[in-house]
């Protein structure tokens, strides 16, 4: 079938659909953009206990281009910000970003801060929100399972030609 | 292996080299020396080459915002080889925050002085690069002064949102 675009023949069939959606949902590269001691988490969530490679996330994408997700947990800085738009714009579609914890979220404790994003969500479209501060390891599964549950009703053209590769 | 100074020492040997201007207090095992600004300089690099302080580790240098008190720059150096630590204060007037930059007695102080700056708009005279090191380029203002503005605790105070209480707000 070749590389996924918005003209991917037969997308629409129903069982073409359905196995493209399984074939994406179950093989999720992601690209760990670990800013603070979320990612330490996220780290956990990865390793033998709790264990995301069993659903199909693979750790870790030697570089946003060979990614599909983006996993941003932790604090984003005013300054950060141009680098993580640079590395989203780098990865190629069809993308989804879950925002790991409450700083990624919507700034978190420093929602007073001089030099915090408020919220990655500024920045780049998300799909997943996971709250918490940080998050347990649990959460991170859980949202994983709600990003695969979107992915498996979605119709990869209307996700090519919504310009915004969020799922709404 | 050599001894640490007490602070009584320290200031003994600091007022022999430069005056009466100097006072230095006892904090929690540190000698705390208060220093005039044209003296900073000489003083840091003294704490350095005499071999009786050999100040050879700069922890740190940082600013505090006084308020009316003007500002304050404060460098900790410490001896590797005596064990004592010296702190070196400048009180700065607040009209009038200019202080000689010891970037190249201490490579440390490069960048500290850097966010000292940024952060407090303390200038440091003679710094080969004097440009923002933490911030974003166009950041405005001096984020650690007490008069700086937080846009949001101006929509809402501190401490926020608190968990239950968001509902009684909307």
């Amino acid at each position: 079938m070749g590389v996924i675009t918005e003209k991917t023949p037969l997308a629409k069939v129903k069982p073409v659909k359905f196995l493209l959606n399984w074939g994406r949902r179950y093989s999720l590269w992601v690209f760990n953009f670990g800013l603070a001691c979320c990612s330490i988490e996220f780290i956990a969530a990865s390793t033998a206990k709790n264990d995301f490679i069993r659903l199909g996330v693979i750790p870790f994408a030697h570089g946003p281009r060979q990614a599909d997700l983006l996993l941003v947990a932790g604090t984003l800085t005013d300054k950060m910000a141009p680098v993580i738009k640079r590395l989203y714009d780098q990865m190629p579609d069809p993308k989804y970003v879950i925002s790991f914890g409450s700083c990624s979220n919507c700034g978190g404790p420093y929602w007073d801060s001089y030099s915090v994003t408020k919220g990655v969500d500024q920045i780049i479209p998300v799909d997943v929100y996971v709250p918490g501060c940080p998050p347990r390891p649990e959460a991170l599964l859980h949202g994983i399972i709600e990003l695969q549950n979107k992915i498996k009703d979605e119709d990869i053209q209307e996700k090519f030609l919504s310009g915004t590769t969020a799922v709404r | 292996m050599g001894r640490p100074l007490s602070a009584e020492d320290v200031g003994t040997r600091l007022r022999a080299r430069f005056g009466d201007g100097i006072e230095v207090t006892d904090s929690f095992g540190h000698a705390v020396a208060v220093v005039p600004r044209e003296a900073y300089r000489d003083v840091v690099r003294f704490l350095r080459d005499e071999p009786d302080f050999a100040c050879d580790y700069c922890d740190f240098t940082a600013g505090v915002d006084r308020g009316p008190g003007g500002f304050e720059v404060s460098t900790h150096l410490h001896s590797t080889t005596h064990h004592h630590n010296v702190r070196v204060k400048v009180r700065l007037p607040a009209d009038d925050p200019v202080l000689d930059s010891v970037h190249d007695l201490y490579a440390t102080c490069d960048w500290h002085e850097r966010e000292t700056m940024e952060m407090f708009g303390i200038r440091f005279e003679g710094h080969p690069r004097p440009v923002k090191l933490l911030l974003a380029e166009p950041f405005e203002g001096y984020p650690l002064r007490k008069d700086f503005p937080l846009m949001s605790r101006e929509v809402k105070p501190w401490p926020g949102a608190v968990e239950g209480e968001e509902d009684e707000d909307e």
